[in-house]
């Protein structure tokens, strides 16, 4: 069975028809070919899949698409603005945050939430805020120095 | 030491852009008009003989576009191992039996994947389930279930390549007590060495089966072009030459047929190596359909049937003088390889060639079996052995200090090789700061202090109570396997820059950027003058892959020598312009050709690029270089008498923790983990730390929670829920000592870091939790039920 939602997805209008046992991470990926967002267990553990919606981190994987409709949708491809990156993905570059990079867009717009709600947070703050995104490269180490490095900027967004 | 404008330095990786904004395509990514979805049938029992398959209701369903079965691919078989010795003992799909939980019986191709997956339902096996057999020490006896009865071939993949020469091998008595492989190596002679000591020590210790967890899940697209004759495959691995070889043996078809397409790799660790039977499955399905077939496997699968790491028994004795030097040693290993061989004979051989550069042990025997059982393929992991023996050395050397009396450092320290050591293999140490390690990572932990020495009960008796221990590892830079070399090609533009063509995967490890660090500081360029051709089998020259940790050393000695012979051309070319007879008279730097008397007197790389191609017959200026860890083919190592030349250089680290033990409920918190690692020299200190970590937390993952939970070959815990990996909130205080060693044979200096101190965190973790509460746990992982064990219990 198929049904008509509407999402709002970085910052565009769709209107999409889909399979109502869809999720939305089958449906930003397959429909509208945001491939940015990844599929790393499909069962709502290891957080790549994170986009934000309304404003809020949710694993993509666990929500019917139909779920979502009428919402506001961020993906990775959302972040970076007329083709500048954001001071997120820059840091993240800088401090050695990224390795195999398939954890990233998650782990990019759990803290683009984190630092939304508290742009200075310390790293127990972080920590937590991290701990649904697994990252199997780099110990964490480095991804909690990058968001040490933008806590306090003024300039994140 | 040199200045450098661009090695050493932590610039961003070149990757970096793509995977931040979500523009990296990898493997699971990719997606082709007409493409149909694959899924495999796989074995639910642990060992049974298949008697029927019947795929009649599956084939008339509509959407199932190709079915195949073990029975049209009988002759078909590959295997990581494949020597006359150890005959190739994998099949793309069973035949006659099923031999793991998991193990696969039939692919179908299907318009959808619900299609695909409503097939599989249809196919109708019939099997006759067999006695299995699911531990090593169990599978050896006599009367144990035979998992491989099948008379082999002893034929050799690697033979064509002259590698192989040994004749008249039979390989069935290998498969005898379903020992799959043995490694055997002795040296001095080891009862004297006991003679001699004042003390002798034995331990056994036990290591369970892990999980590698790639974030991205093994992938496959293969599409095949009729009109062209050429197979296009996309898929997720770390090393594309070697795939394709074995594509090209299994399909039968010739290596220039096939092109293996660049993606990035979402983390791999070991278990993207070998050619899994999904591969061949999506490239013979494509050929059979003529559409492009796509086939993901789900984490469970990629948690059953990817590979894990060897489960093993290990039994280490020792005898050593009242003063800590170690007279002799005697190892026996025995690992699990699993319902097929993998990589069993591998790491039998590494657990020695990991283990031996590391203490000068002047007796010392070594003994080493891969046995079959009815359990999920092991293979390579991170280390592949380095951590099984590292934690069981250097747990038994923490007790052997504990036994005399004396400090494990000042121990450890006596013993250490050095460099300029020549191993018993031939193999020479022309850098090791092994020594350094040891110090650095010591004092980065205030040994001094915090180890409460040679007390064989806790000082403290609160309910939480701190400990530190200290291990000590070895990894290669590389060894030889197909294609047994690595090659770089560097492109001049006509504006200076340069393209890198280079067959070495960047699977996160940061290749892409140290490749081009090295091409930009030997060509006189900047890092946003280098642009990376990479991972595509038609474009790129053969590389070795990543793995075994060569790709610094080896492909980035290959791109030091290109990028020299790039430069020497541009340098001809200038010398013409500038009117000077010999390009010894000149400097080239920041795209620029000076006369080093007048450095005014200079043409830019450009002026000079123009000239060669108007001047020399049209020549754009390509470089060249290629690079093999050593030269002749007769000392290529042998599995299984250790004989032979290993690496180009060995990579060194200590490792100490500092945990704080729960005494209530058994739970062990890692503090602090120190890792000093001799990687040569730091191509990039940024990436270098990044390899530090990503070690220190598996082995911190491997030391305290991680375990592949099996009950009869059935696997219970094939979720990140179940098998618990660090998460952000477990990391500790990481303390990270870069070791400056400069090999000679490294480009710039650089060798290994992005294996070897997995394996140091083990015993470090495992020594601290002695040191904390006086138990010692001898089995990984260092679970708090095993804690607690062991305090109601002291022994």
């Amino acid at each position: 069975m198929k049904k008509v939602i509407k999402l709002t997805v970085n910052g565009m209008e769709k209107e999409l028809l889909v399979d109502v046992h869809s999720t939305l991470l089958d449906v930003l990926r397959e429909d509208l070919g945001l491939k940015g967002t990844k599929k790393g267990c499909n069962q709502g553990e290891c957080g790549a899949c994170t986009v934000l919606i309304d404003g809020n981190p949710v694993p993509s994987c666990s929500l019917l698409a139909v779920k979502a409709d009428g919402k506001d949708v961020l993906t990775i491809e959302g972040v970076a603005e007329a083709g500048k990156l954001h001071a997120i993905q820059e840091v993240f570059n800088e401090k050695g945050a990224i390795q195999c990079g398939f954890c990233t867009p998650g782990m990019i717009l759990v803290t683009k939430k984190l630092l939304d709600d508290n742009p200075n947070p310390d790293e127990q703050e972080i920590k937590e805020a991290i701990a649904g995104n697994i990252c199997r490269c780099t110990g964490y180490a480095q991804i909690i120095e990058a968001i040490m490095a933008l806590a306090g900027r003024k300039q994140v967004r | 030491m040199a200045a450098y404008n661009i090695v050493g330095k932590g610039v961003p990786r070149v990757d970096g852009p793509d995977k931040a904004s979500g523009k990296a395509i990898y493997t699971v990514d990719v997606s082709l008009p007409g493409m149909l979805y694959g899924k495999i049938l796989r074995s639910p029992y642990a060992h049974a003989r298949i008697i029927s398959i019947d795929t009649s209701m599956a084939e008339k369903l509509p959407g199932v576009k190709g079915i195949v079965t073990g029975r049209d691919l009988r002759d078909v078989r590959y295997a990581f191992v494949d020597t006359p010795h150890y005959p190739a003992d994998e099949q793309p799909l069973a035949v006659d039996k099923v031999r793991y939980i998991g193990d696969e019986v039939a692919a179908v191709a299907a318009e959808s994947e619900a299609v695909a997956e409503k097939a599989l339902a249809l196919i109708k096996v019939e099997y006759e389930i067999i006695p299995a057999v699911f531990s090593a020490i169990e599978a050896m006896r006599d009367d144990a279930p035979l998992v491989h009865d099948e008379q082999l071939e002893g034929t050799s993949a690697w033979e064509e390549w002259g590698v192989t020469k040994r004749k008249n091998i039979t390989a069935s008595s290998y498969a005898a007590n379903n020992v799959s492989g043995r490694t055997f190596v002795q040296y001095g002679d080891v009862d004297a060495g006991f003679e001699e000591a004042d003390h002798i020590r034995e331990d056994t210790f036990e290591l369970k089966a892990t999980a590698h967890c790639p974030m991205e899940p093994h992938a496959v697209v293969a599409s095949y072009d009729a009109v062209q004759d050429k197979l296009h495959v996309w898929l997720s691995t770390m090393g594309i030459f070697l795939k394709r070889f074995f594509l090209s043996k299994t399909l039968n078809i010739p290596a220039s047929k096939i092109r293996v397409h660049h993606t990035y790799v979402g983390g791999a660790f070991g278990g993207k190596i070998d050619l899994f039977p999904y591969e061949f499955c999506a490239a013979y399905l494509t050929i059979k359909t003529g559409q492009p077939v796509k086939i993901e496997l789900d984490r469970e699968e990629v948690f059953m049937t990817t590979r894990q790491r060897h489960p093993m028994n290990i039994t280490v004795r020792t005898g050593i003088k009242k003063d800590g030097i170690i007279t002799a040693q005697d190892i026996k290993v025995i690992a699990d390889n699993g319902a097929y061989r993998g990589s069993g004979p591998v790491v039998i051989f590494l657990c020695h060639g990991f283990s031996f550069p590391v203490y000068n042990v002047p007796n010392y025997r070594y003994e080493g079996f891969s046995v079959y059982t009815n359990n999920p393929i092991r293979g390579p992991q991170r280390g592949h052995g380095a951590p099984q023996i590292r934690f069981s050395i250097d747990s038994h050397i923490d007790l052997i200090a504990r036994d005399l009396g004396m400090d494990p450092l000042e121990i450890m320290l006596k013993n250490a090789r050095k460099q300029g050591d020549v191993i018993p293999n031939g193999d020479v140490l022309n850098s090791c700061g092994l020594t350094e390690c040891i110090k650095g990572a010591a004092a980065a932990i205030d040994w001094k202090n915090k180890r409460r020495q040679f007390q064989a009960s806790p000082a403290s008796t609160g309910r939480f109570r701190r400990g530190v221990g200290i291990s000590i590892c070895s990894m290669f830079s590389g060894a030889m396997y197909y294609p047994f070399a690595s090659a770089a090609i560097i492109k001049m533009h006509d504006d200076g820059s340069a393209t890198l063509f280079t067959g070495a995967q960047d699977i996160g490890q940061g290749s892409y950027t140290t490749l081009s660090q090295v091409l930009a500081e030997e060509l006189g360029i900047g890092m946003e003058d280098v642009h990376v051709v990479a991972g595509d089998t038609e474009l790129c020259p053969i590389d070795l892959g990543s793995f075994l940790s060569g790709t610094a050393l080896v492909t980035g000695s290959a791109v030091k020598l290109a990028a020299a012979d790039a430069k020497r051309q541009i340098m001809e070319s200038a010398a013409e312009l500038l009117g000077v007879d010999n390009i010894g008279e000149l400097d080239a730097f920041n795209k620029k050709v000076f006369q080093r008397q007048s450095p005014d007197n200079y043409v830019t790389y450009q002026q000079a690029i123009q000239a060669s191609v108007l001047r020399k017959g049209g020549n754009p200026i390509i470089g060249t270089g290629s690079y093999k860890g050593y030269e002749k083919t007769d000392r290529y190592p042998s599995l299984s008498k250790g004989k032979g030349l290993f690496t180009g250089a060995y990579g060194f680290a200590a490792q100490t923790a500092e945990v704080e033990v729960d005494t209530w409920t058994g739970k062990v918190k890692l503090l602090r983990a120190c890792t000093f690692h001799d990687c040569g020299y730091p191509l990039n200190e940024t990436i270098v730390r990044g390899q530090i970590h990503g070690c220190s937390s598996m082995g911190q993952g491997q030391a305290l929670s991680e375990e592949i939970y099996l009950e009869e070959g059935q696997l219970f815990n094939a979720s990140f829920l179940e098998y618990r990996l660090p998460i952000s909130t477990d990391t500790p205080e990481l303390v990270d000592g870069i070791v400056i060693s400069q090999e000679p044979s490294g480009p710039f200096g650089a060798k290994e870091v992005g294996e070897g101190s997995v394996a140091g965190m083990l015993a470090a973790v495992a020594n601290a939790v002695h040191d904390a509460v006086g138990v010692r746990i001898k089995s990984m992982p260092i679970t708090p039920e095993k804690v607690l064990r062991a305090l109601n219990n002291p022994t």
